[in-house]
């Protein structure tokens, strides 16, 4: 159904596809796998039509196709799911679900009962009983991905292309997907099933291939290939080498950070954790558990409605990001480009933003010294750029996060909070993230990491902690990490 | 709060103003309340409503179209200019008015899309052009409407204005477009989130000429009203109805960032804009304060529909 | 702020080629229009090249460019300020309101300086603490302004413009115009303060995305609360320097100033979208609308055309500077 052969794809400072070549045949549920930073997310959007490749062709339904835009693709039978989804938040679940294709009465007019009507029984086929009415805003992370897919089964789909579609729902919900997946299989549609879980892979996908850095490594069938072996295709390496080594006494250190029955806004319910120096705590858990907004809470971006935080031994009931800062603290948000990053600013501007004071001479900025400072960590770090004054956004995202995670630890005394640290960086990179982390943690300092790959959490990890609807689950330590142990707690009943 | 009253908040808020106004109006004057003042009020809407029902529809599609008072101006100059007097030419300027206020709103949206420039930007030049147009048609007041042409503004159908009826119509029309078409409804979804409509598709040429070629259409029709009530075409008529058009479009519940609201509203806030201006009229209010109250009427309204924060 | 280089892989392509141009356009079109412009006014017409018409030109250029640098202070915030037309009205008004003698120049400074305070307050408290859009909130004060100022001068201004406000607008020294030296001074004040200082630093900081300057430990909303006072004072001291070129004074004054401010910072690659912009831009956009306008007068060409180039001008910056969407970047 498609043939894609000899894809490349180059943005400036970066080849993000080198030669990629795929084939999903009809009829077939196909899995791509790969980390982060091996080039799927952009072998998506050439599917789509978003992007036109450098190099390479691309077959669908044994005819060759050069699609200008996703609409042109769609036209064809191809469809996407977006991980971020493509909602409108404004609209109803019916509107969002027929939009481009509103069922129409025999004057040509749109028709909102059958609109209603029949977006309630699509939704019902997938398994969910939503309000066709409903504003998809007010919806649950978990709903609003139902109405995409249901959006997908609306018309003539030849290829379905699901992004991480399990990233935001569990148990249930993705056994019901899988079942209308392999119906739609049966009826002579393909899917390509991009996906971080490989147990879901496994259970789901015909053939598998397997990205990294932007190249192709290899296509199989799922039944001749085992886990092991497709991680190793997929990290070209051991596991080992990857994650530094764990010191025994990393739980031993004094608190840091504590928080006593936390509430932010509706997302944070409850929660009650403590961090101590040297050790690194994975807060797991599934997409809409509430883990980013309580970064972002403690770190004073969010209100805290109820409950206390105590840094060291003050205590606080509301804290703002400059307060967080004195105190030592760091975040590094999930949002690299929208919150993490002065994107139209260079290097060493990112590098001195949250300690402007620091580079301040009376009231100006003494520029020779930011350079210098932006230099050090440049170095220190192996950050690929011009030097001090190269523009953020022409660097790649391993780069930028690179700078991010520099920028923190430079200033960081008590604690660093990272969420998804490595999401959408090369290889190379993530290695060097993780050793900064080791390091700053041998120095004393707390590091709270929020993280859905769950590889990274059991290889980095002195302690996780798992979080599901706001309020906190389970902890698990040592030989207890388990994918599975995670994966039930973050989509288990009980609170810890 | 139940949905069905945050959706329609701003409508009803509009509404309630409106009943507040009369109250007061009530204790002021005798006249305020008769039928006839109604009517009154109904006819001093009528150029507001009608330009300010195409901006409605381009604010509701992410944009914003500061064009309309150039346009307004040109098609009122054009209109007294080329009937000049012939009632024969009546009908064929009105029809050449309004497909020339309609090519011009194309030509807009087809700037904004082929040029990827945002619509602020290009409607605040292409305004700029269209004045320098229509100064070059006519530095002063230009032409003569006959007799008949006046009733647009003058006349009476069924005791009702038949100029503000015309706008009524109107925007039943357009409100109707924009629920049971389904390029209307992918206004909505364009003004939502521009980059969703670009990712699932929709055809966003198509939605952006229906909406500026309307609003263009609108503008006609305003310039059309003002050559039948003034007589004559004047080249600065338009000037002040550009920023004026937005008023009555937030107030009646459309976000200036696009994706909800609709004419319904609108047209009430124009009402309401007329009828506060008719009462400090009955309160023998000076013109100069007047601009005061519309201005702080505008303040307390937005400090109030606190608008839905776009973080990008 | 680097273009998107073209792959080679598109640039084989006829369009490309276009596009090449276009971009390189963008980068040095800034710099190059203004010796060009020049040039072709030389060429047109032998005054233009006169000390004379030069001094004019000054003369216009000081208050559009003051009020150009104040917008795009709250350009690069992602604002808009609409009420500066309106601010520099009343402070004109103010100019006229006092004995007309010089005695009373101190006063109308500050009450001049007070009102734009106050306004700008409004604008930031309105932008940042109520979430208004800025078009909206500064339209609604550009109204207020006027409705105040008509309520105030009962539709009929009156008064003299005190002698030492009608040197500063209209006089010079040496065939330069005193407001030049005004707005040097402040140009270069108002240079280092965007430029190379924390505060202008933050500035960008915030416009480029509000949310990144939080997280920093900003006060995003204090920063724009103040681009929105800089933008005030500015357009309160382009009134007082209109009024004494004026002379007389009218509730007019300034008419048409806000949304020629907006175009002369389109023009000089200030973006609407906010994050990026110069004084140097700025002060280029302004002189780019004053030198068009003074060779559209000199040539004989009526004021209507004035106004079509206007618009075109704008038109083409914008689309020059404009972004393709398509190719969005690398995550």
């Amino acid at each position: 159904m498609l043939t894609l052969k000899g894809i490349s794809k180059s943005f400036p400072g970066v080849r993000a596809l080198s030669g990629v070549s795929l084939e999903v045949r009809s009829g077939e549920i196909h899995g791509l796998v790969g980390e982060n930073g091996a080039g799927k997310s952009t072998l998506i959007k050439i599917i789509a039509g978003a992007y036109a490749p450098d190099a390479g062709e691309i077959c669908f339904a044994d005819a060759p196709a050069h699609w200008s835009s996703p609409r042109e693709a769609k036209q064809h039978g191809v469809h996407v799911v977006y991980q971020e989804f493509a909602l409108f938040p404004q609209l109803s679940v019916a509107e969002n679900i027929f939009i481009g294709h509103e069922p129409r009465n025999r004057l040509g007019m749109v028709d909102h009962a059958r609109t209603r009507r029949e977006a309630k029984e699509l939704l019902l086929k997938l398994g969910v009983s939503l309000n066709p009415s409903a504003r998809v805003a007010s919806l649950s992370v978990a709903d609003q991905q139902m109405v995409e897919i249901a959006r997908a089964m609306v018309h003539n789909v030849k290829l379905l292309v699901l992004d991480e579609p399990t990233a935001v729902i569990a148990g249930r919900e993705v056994a019901l997907l899988f079942d209308r997946l392999r119906r739609l299989r049966a009826s002579g549609v393909s899917v390509l099933f991009i996906s971080h879980r490989l147990d879901e892979v496994f259970a789901i996908c015909n053939r598998v291939t397997v990205l990294k850095d932007g190249r192709l490594i290899g296509t199989r069938d799922i039944g001749e290939v085992r886990r092991e072996h497709l991680i190793s295709m997929m990290v070209g390496r051991d596991l080992g080498d990857l994650f530094p080594e764990r010191p025994a006494t990393a739980r031993s250190g004094r608190p840091v950070l504590r928080t006593e029955a936390v509430a932010i806004g509706d997302r944070v319910r409850d929660i009650s954790i403590e961090l101590r120096a040297g050790e690194i705590v994975a807060l797991a858990g599934m997409v809409g558990a509430g883990r980013s907004e309580l970064a972002l809470g403690l770190f004073g971006a969010l209100p805290i409605s109820r409950g206390t935080i105590q840094v060291g031994d003050q205590r606080f009931t509301s804290i703002s990001p400059a307060k967080a800062i004195k105190l030592g603290m760091g975040l590094v948000t999930e949002d690299r480009k929208s919150q993490g990053l002065a994107m139209l600013l260079d290097v060493a501007a990112n590098i001195s933003g949250p300690t402007l004071a620091e580079v301040t001479r009376q009231g100006l900025i003494d520029k020779r010294l930011e350079s210098a400072i932006a230099a050090h960590e440049i170095e220190r770090y192996r950050i690929v750029c011009r030097g001090p004054d190269a523009p953020i956004a022409t660097m790649s995202g391993g780069n930028q996060q690179k700078v991010i995670v520099a920028r923190w630890a430079r200033i960081c005394r008590s604690v660093l909070i990272l969420d998804e640290p490595t999401r959408g960086i090369d290889i190379g990179a993530k290695a060097e993230i993780y050793r900064i982390m080791r390091t700053l943690a041998d120095g004393g300092v707390g590091i709270l990491m929020i993280s859905s790959e769950l590889t990274e959490v059991i290889g980095m990890a002195d302690r996780v902690i798992v979080m599901r609807e706001g309020r906190v689950t389970g902890e698990l330590i040592d030989a207890d990490v388990t994918e599975e142990n995670i994966m039930n707690l973050a989509t288990s009943e009980r609170a810890a | 709060m139940p949905r069905w009253l945050r959706n329609n908040a701003s409508l009803l808020g509009v509404m309630l103003l409106i009943g507040t106004v009369y109250l007061v109006g009530a204790v002021v004057s005798d006249r305020f309340l008769s039928f006839g003042n109604v009517l009154n009020v109904f006819e001093q809407t009528t150029d507001l409503a009608l330009v300010s029902i195409g901006q409605t529809l381009v604010v509701l599609s992410g944009g914003i179209d500061l064009s309309v008072g150039s346009l307004i101006s040109l098609t009122s100059c054009l209109t007294s200019g080329l009937i000049n007097g012939n009632p024969d030419r009546i009908i064929p300027v009105v029809a050449a008015v309004l497909a020339l206020g309609t090519v011009v709103g194309l030509v807009n949206a087809g700037l904004v899309i082929a040029l990827h420039v945002h619509p602020l930007i290009i409607t605040l030049g292409m305004g700029a052009i269209l004045q320098g147009v229509t100064l070059l048609y006519a530095l002063g007041p230009v032409g003569r409407v006959p007799r008949g042409f006046n009733f647009l503004a003058y006349g009476r159908i069924l005791g009702l204005p038949l100029g503000a009826t015309i706008a009524v119509v109107l925007s039943i029309l357009i409100a109707l477009l924009l629920r049971y078409l389904p390029l209307g409804r992918q206004i909505y979804a364009v003004g939502d989130d521009a980059n969703a409509a670009r990712l699932v598709g929709l055809p966003r040429t198509r939605v952006l000429m229906l909406v500026y070629g309307c609003s263009g259409f609108c503008c006609a029709a305003t310039g059309l009203y003002l050559a039948a009530r003034f007589g004559v075409g004047q080249p600065y008529t338009g000037v002040n109805y550009t920023l004026a058009s937005i008023t009555p479009v937030v107030l009646g519940g459309t976000i200036l960032s696009g994706g909800k609201g609709g004419v319904v509203g609108t047209l009430l806030a124009a009402f309401l804009i007329s009828l506060f201006n008719n009462l400090l009229n009955f309160m023998d209010v000076s013109k100069h304060y007047q601009l005061v109250a519309q201005a702080l009427i505008i303040i307390f309204a937005v400090s109030v529909y606190v608008e839905r924060r776009r973080e990008e | 702020m680097t273009e998107r280089l073209s792959s080679s892989a598109e640039l084989a392509h006829p369009a490309a080629a276009f596009k090449s141009v276009r971009s390189w356009l963008a980068r040095y079109g800034m710099v190059v229009v203004l010796p060009i412009l020049l040039g072709l006014g030389g060429v047109m017409s032998p005054a233009f090249l006169s000390a004379d018409n030069f001094s004019n030109l000054l003369l216009q250029f000081a208050p559009l460019a003051i009020v150009a640098m104040g917008q795009s202070f709250v350009m690069i915030v992602r604002g808009l300020d609409l009420s500066v037309a309106s601010m520099m009205a009343t402070t004109a008004v103010i100019s006229t309101s006092f004995s007309g003698t010089d005695r009373d120049i101190a006063n109308i400074f500050a009450a001049s300086f007070i009102v734009a305070v106050a306004v700008g307050l409004l604008n930031g408290f309105l932008v940042t603490k109520r979430q208004v859009s800025p078009f909206l909130a500064t339209l609604a004060t550009m109204i207020l302004l006027q409705g105040f100022r008509f309520a105030y001068t009962q539709g009929a201004p009156s008064g003299n413009v005190p002698p030492l406000l009608r040197v500063l607008g209209s006089a010079k020294i040496g065939g330069i115009p005193y407001n030049s030296l005004v707005l040097l001074i402040v140009a270069v004040a108002l240079a280092i303060v965007l430029h190379r200082s924390a505060f202008g630093r933050r500035i960008f900081i915030v416009g480029g995305s509000p949310v990144t300057g939080r997280l920093f430990g900003i006060r995003s909303d204090l920063v724009m609360v103040a681009c929105y006072v800089i933008s005030s004072c500015l357009a309160a001291l382009a009134g007082l320097i209109l009024s004494g070129y004026v002379g007389l004074v009218d509730n007019w004054v300034g008419q048409g100033y806000e949304l020629d401010s907006i175009v002369a910072c389109v023009v000089g690659r200030v973006s609407l979208k906010g994050g990026r912009g110069s004084i140097l831009g700025a002060l280029t956009g302004a002189a780019v609308l004053v030198v068009i306008a003074n060779e559209v007068l000199l040539l004989g060409v009526p004021i209507q055309v004035q106004l079509i180039i206007k618009g075109a001008v704008i038109v083409i910056a914008a689309a020059l500077y404009a972004r393709r969407e398509a190719s969005s970047g690398y995550t």
